[in-house]
């Protein structure tokens, strides 16, 4: 007895020595302060109860690491509470202390358990269908599928228990499942794969779904009786805030969930967990999580239609890594460089001042500076010049136009939805809007609440556009509320918090909303009936409106619910409406949103720097949601103005600001680019001479194969992915000899004909090319390459078309940088 | 290794040639440990390595590895062996599975050694088709509790009603409900049970869900097993006699119907047509056709003598669970998952009338003039088969009903219940006569 508890003695502390190394290697400098544990104190109110511990290490430097899987766990009562690795389990009622042990620090938990001495029965809905969750058995891609698979379906990821209820126990007269030898149910032996799966294996004897199911079945596959608990929400720990510093890149999560009973379980083992970026760190099926690189995750936590994130900041030390203490503007720039600072990233230098004009230009107006912009500004010795630049571009006609361009993609404006004569109206509505800095929220308030004839309120072309009670739900979702619910129409979002339920709540506020054409031709006249329920189709209930964290309306105004919606959607604390907005401004003109895709805001996709999301959502609602001040705020910050060129402590990095990204000029930028370099404006049939592509009303105005090629929406859906960016094929056949390009390159009024009838000589007409496509002069090397090349040719005027063309096919020409 | 396994194994492996040093045979040895450890991985429905061991000349041909799996005669050179045997944790086979027993490495080693030969006779059946018949686990003692009545009927002279059970088919005095006699070695689940025109046998079709479907023969008064027919992967959920009882059709899991000599046993034809489970089947009234309803949504009918499918009835337009022929042979009713029962003209597949229920309609049980049908919506409802007009709807039961038998001399009706329940109604006046739950021994 004595020797064998010796032997054990050893064993242990040589494992512990070892399983040690691990963790305090990086620890060289900082000394183990104090540990703590979570839970502290744990009650463990049945049979099936379980606690997972985590063990934190707070060191003397102010770091701390996840110490759960080295620290010593042990009971102070066997007899009633026992610890597996790092669980605690219940075994009679009474109560304990867990002693809690790394490296001679020592903490302890208090454990109360009780209610050993009842039964305590799976429960259906929360237990047996959160563990056929777990394994993804009910996943869109398996037995969720509308139709199933292989003749077995289940509702996506339970959101329908009836139906499971149906499938589990009786469908195929009770086939699935064998209560009499309940290992033997077709249930667990598909997935073990003892009997043929197509699926594959995808549990294992020893996972805890398994012995959640095996009980739900041998205690005959009940229902859950009418007063049983259901859970409320879940909180995850840790939640938020760690900072975990390579190599001590693991840490343990676990999940609670709160019941109506007032009840908390641990249901860390029947929660499923993803990672936001993969890339950054994993997360295993039991909650683990393993930091790769440096950067920021949320991990998802979800159990049932509960979804919770803990957020966590992986860092590492860089070699030869010195904060250069960059320029800081203003607020923008302090929250960038607080996160580069943490993840160890150097932000670029300044641009010059060729690139910022040409930036700055593209961005508020949407086409090119001329000749005399450019060299007035490389002139100008002001050390505001760039300020004064962003404001005066502000005022600028051309400003409101090419943002109505933009927000013409969102609220599809398209002669094909409102009519020819609609959209010009509905346009000029939107673009002075922006004209006269109108207010964001009231803007998004009179479309919201838009009435009348389309024609005399164009605003209410909205809901010309947005066609029905659906349409309306997923575009305001979309445009105002970031979230894409397509998905809950038809059941709860498979990822999501979104359910089916909020779906046709938020319906609730729209779908009295009337369309009736009028006696005049292309008018429509919008109204809201004054009654009119929404129904959910799944449970059949009558829908009262709802809203996001504030849930039902219990009073809505019955005049006109609308006005309920967005009088909650402008509140100032509103959670969604600035936030949306500001960074759909930041991400045009950085090319990427904070959340990005900037419209696609979920747990799932957390922003690569909240605070900064906060302070620009802040800043917008104190400044009365103007968005031209946000946008010059941004404008002026030094993050916009830094190089696109990296630098060795930033190459790597694509998501935190830290240099410009270089994007492809957009469909319309790029042909009014070209137009500008030759000098030679396209022509739209139906529209005056001149006008620009950025300040087309809508896309299908006109049939320019140029635009289309390059990217222009056709403006059917809300998504602001339909307008892409990405390269293809077409696009480079178009530059090598598209029609378009071919015509103005010989068009006998081209810039550099006419530069040579009014005598100018070869550098001259180069110099200008240069200024023109990319705002600067050329190099001696680039202008001594050119001039050989017209000495080269016999003819002068072709060896500039060639030069032309050559600049319009590089990089800093068709790339705004 | 679960309970099943275990038994099925020992039971295979009695008398076997693993004690002694009798040759080893494939159907009998080797077949069952491929159906137990290979076949769910390296089977038609997953080819994991593009083999599978589903029959015997499957399991000689290589994968994609191209190498063979078996090198006859010489077991050191076979890859299938070497895999198992195999001390590496991820080459060994099964995979992330238990391993082999070493005594049946042994019988796989002695297999091949005399020549990896094949004891069946078609070497390109299913293994599940050539294995012989196991001896089914003995059914619970006293049932902890209640299984669904998937088959009822009633023995020649109505004085006794027999259920499906839990590895057995039970029966019970149809007076008084009082257990009479449990007949075992029967699959897990009975989905149908049937007595021979003589009585003299007894027929319980079903299996175990995806693993194994059967109809078993047995002696009516000894209960011994007398044959095992129609013996195929997944369960069997109907079978009928055919009018002369000299047919025996035999439908389910597997989408085919075959006929077998009675009591031969001879297998006389195949029909494949369905693209899904086969419920039910019905002969017609000369033995000429048989009619089928299926899960793919259709019921079919087809002529006997050369399998020729006549019509396709796609009324339902979902699961087609029960049908039966008119008295009229020149109608069929058929039921299922849109909670109707159909009548359609035999000769075109035209719809001729319907008739409602609460939910979906089991199985048809026709009886000379009445049709009986069972339904989720919990009742039991006897049709006037040539008037086609409901007579009576028993109600009473707790649970959905999932299967119904009436008996012509009695004038009785029997139902029985997803909860175990079994009523038994008189047709004269309706009234209840005796419920019970079919379990023995259950609280």
């Amino acid at each position: 007895m004595q020797l064998s508890k010796l032997r054990k003695t050893i064993f242990l502390t040589v494992m512990s020595m070892l399983m040690l190394q691990g963790p305090f290697v990086q620890a060289q400098d900082a000394q183990l302060d104090r540990i703590e544990v979570y839970p502290a104190e744990v009650r463990l109110a049945g049979v099936r109860e379980q606690a997972q511990l985590i063990v934190t290490g707070h060191y003397t430097d102010g770091s701390i690491q996840d110490l759960t899987r080295v620290a010593t766990i042990s009971t102070g009562n066997a007899d009633v509470v026992t610890v597996s690795g790092t669980v605690a389990h219940p075994v009679a009622n009474g109560e304990a202390t867990l002693n809690i042990d790394v490296d001679g620090k020592a903490t302890a938990a208090k454990v109360i358990v009780e209610n050993q001495d009842k039964p305590q029965p799976v429960s259906f809905l929360y237990d047996t269908l959160a563990a056929l969750s777990k394994n993804s058995c009910n996943a869109g891609a398996c037995h969720g599928s509308p139709s199933g698979k292989g003749g077995f379906r289940l509702s996506l990821r339970a959101f329908d228990p009836k139906l499971d209820e149906l499938t589990l126990i009786r469908e195929d007269f009770g086939r699935r499942t064998n209560s009499l030898d309940p290992e033997n149910s077709l249930l667990l032996l598909k997935p073990l794969m003892k009997v043929a799966h197509g699926g594959g294996r995808q549990i294992r004897a020893d996972d805890p779904a398994y012995d959640v199911i095996r009980d739900w079945i041998s205690e005959g596959c009940k229902m859950d009786a009418a007063d049983t608990a259901r859970p409320v929400k879940i909180d995850v720990y840790p939640k938020s805030g760690r900072v975990l510093k390579k190599p001590a890149v693991e840490q343990q999560l676990s999940v609670w969930a709160h019941y109506s009973d007032g009840s908390v379980r641990d249901v860390t083992k029947l929660a499923v967990y993803s990672s936001s970026d993969v890339e950054v760190a994993d997360v295993s099926r039991n909650g683990l999580v393993e930091g790769l690189k440096r950067g920021e995750v949320a991990v998802v936590v979800r159990y049932l239609e509960f979804i919770e994130s803990s957020f966590i900041t992986f860092i590492e030390d860089v070699e030869n890594f010195v904060w250069s203490d960059p320029q800081v503007n203003n607020y923008i720039d302090d929250a960038v460089d607080q996160k580069l600072k943490q993840l160890k990233y150097l932000p670029s230098d300044l641009c010059t001042d060729e690139e910022f004009i040409r930036r700055v230009y593209l961005d508020v107006i949407g086409i090119l500076p001329t000749l005399e912009e450019v060299t007035t500004f490389a002139a100008d010795q002001d050390p505001e010049k760039r300020d004064k630049a962003v404001d005066a571009l502000l005022d600028r006609p051309e400003y409101s136009k090419f943002w109505a361009l933009k927000w013409g993609d969102l609220l599809r404006l398209t002669s094909g939805q409102v009519t020819n004569e609609g959209v010009y109206k509905y346009y000029r509505w939107v673009e002075r809007s922006f004209r006269e800095n109108k207010p964001y929220d009231q803007f998004a308030t009179e479309l919201l609440t838009a009435t009348g004839s389309t024609f005399s309120n164009p605003a209410a072309n909205f809901y010309r556009t947005s066609k029905d009670m659906n349409d309306c739900v997923e575009t305001i979702s979309q445009v105002f509320l970031g979230a894409r619910l397509q998905c809950a129409k038809c059941h709860n979002h498979p990822f999501e918090r979104w359910t089916q339920d909020n779906y046709y709540g938020m319906a609730a506020f729209f779908n009295r909303v009337q369309r009736k054409n009028t006696k005049r031709a292309n008018e429509m006249f919008i109204y809201v009936s004054q009654s009119g329920e929404v129904t959910q189709p799944r449970t059949q209930q009558q829908m009262k409106p709802w809203v996001p964290g504030q849930g039902d309306i219990e009073n809505p105004n019955e005049f006109d619910r609308r006005l309920d919606f967005a009088s909650w959607l402008t509140q100032s604390d509103n959670p969604f409406f600035a936030k949306i907005e500001v960074n759909r401004i930041w991400s045009q003109v950085f090319g990427r949103g904070i959340v990005e895709p900037a419209d696609d805001f979920r747990d799932t996709n957390p922003p690569s720097n909240a605070v900064l999301l906060d302070q620009l959502a802040k800043d917008f609602v104190d400044n009365g949601y103007d968005r031209k001040q946000i946008l010059a705020t941004i404008l002026k910050s030094r993050t916009y103005q830094t190089s696109y060129q990296p630098n060795d402590f930033n190459e790597d990095d694509t998501k935190y600001f830290s240099h410009y990204q270089p994007r492809l000029l957009s469909a319309e930028q790029l042909l009014d680019a070209i137009c500008h370099v030759t000098q030679v404006a396209e022509s739209f049939s139906g529209l005056p001479a001149g006008t620009k592509a950025t300040h087309l009303p809508a896309p299908d105005l006109v049939n320019n194969e140029f635009l289309k090629i390059f990217g222009q929406p056709e403006r059917q859906t809300v998504c602001a992915c339909e307008r892409t960016n990405e390269s293809n094929l077409s696009m480079a056949i178009q530059f090598f000899n598209g029609p378009l390009i071919y015509g103005k390159l010989k068009d006998e009024n081209n810039s550099f004909r006419k530069s040579i009838t009014d005598g100018k000589d070869d550098g001259q007409i180069i110099t200008l090319l240069y200024n023109l496509a990319v705002c600067r002069n050329p190099s001696d090397t680039e202008l001594k390459a050119s001039l050989d090349h017209i000495a080269s040719k016999e003819d002068r005027v072709e060896a500039l078309e060639d030069i032309c063309w050559a600049i319009l096919n590089t990089n800093e020409f068709l790339f705004q940088h | 290794m679960n309970k099943f396994l275990l038994s099925f194994i020992v039971v295979c492996l009695a008398g076997s040639p693993l004690l002694g040093q009798d040759a080893v045979s494939f159907k009998a040895d080797i077949a069952p440990i491929l159906i137990n450890h290979c076949l769910a991985c390296h089977g038609p429905k997953k080819a994991e390595g593009g083999y599978r061991v589903d029959t015997y000349e499957r399991f000689l041909r290589e994968g994609d590895s191209g190498v063979a799996a078996i090198t006859a005669g010489d077991h050191d050179d076979s890859e299938s062996l070497r895999r198992i045997k195999s001390e590496d944790e991820f080459e060994r086979m099964p995979l992330e599975g238990e391993s082999l027993a070493s005594a049946e490495v042994e019988l796989i080693e002695r297999w091949i050694t005399a020549g990896a030969k094949y004891d069946s006779e078609d070497p390109t059946s299913p293994l599940a088709t050539i294995v012989p018949a196991p001896t089914h686990p003995a059914p619970p003692e006293a049932y902890p509790r209640s299984v669904p009545i998937t088959a009822v009927a009633f023995n020649p002279d109505g004085s006794q009603v027999v259920t499906g059970g839990y590895h057995e088919v039970v029966l019970w005095n149809a007076a008084d409900g009082t257990l009479v006699r449990r007949i075992q070695n029967v699959g897990q689940r009975t989905y149908a049970v049937r007595f021979s025109n003589d009585g003299q046998h007894l027929v319980a079709a079903g299996g175990a869900p995806g693993r194994l479907g059967e109809a078993r023969i047995f002696n009516t008064e000894s209960g011994k097993l007398v044959t095992v027919l129609g013996t195929t992967s997944d369960v069997i959920l109907d079978v009928q006699f055919n009018p002369t009882g000299d047919r025996l059709a035999v439908a389910g899991a597997d989408s085919t119907i075959r006929i077998f000599e009675f009591p031969a046993g001879n297998l006389v034809r195949t029909i494949s047509s369905h693209s899904d489970w086969i419920m039910a089947i019905a002969w017609d009234n000369e033995g000429k056709r048989l009619a089928s309803a299926s899960r793919d949504k259709t019921a079919k009918l087809f002529d006997v003598e050369t399998g020729e499918l006549l019509v396709t009835y796609s009324g339902h337009s979902n699961p087609v669970k029960g049908v039966a022929f008119h008295p009229d042979n020149e109608h069929i009713y058929s039921a299922g998952g849109d909670n109707k029962v159909h009548w359609w003209k035999a000769a075109d597949a035209k719809k001729a009338g319907e008739l409602g229920f609460g939910g979906e309609v089991y199985k048809l049980e026709r009886n000379g003039g009445v049709i009986t049908a069972s339904s989720a919506d919990k009742s039991i409802r006897q049709i006037d088969a040539a008037a086609q007009k409901e007579i009576r709807n028993y109600g009473g039961h707790a649970d959905w009903t999932l299967s119904s038998a009436f008996h012509e001399g009695t004038k009785r009706i029997v139902g029985g219940a997803f909860d175990g329940a079994v009523k038994i109604w008189n047709t004269e006046d309706g009234a209840e006569v005796i419920s019970f739950v079919a379990a023995p021994g259950v609280k």
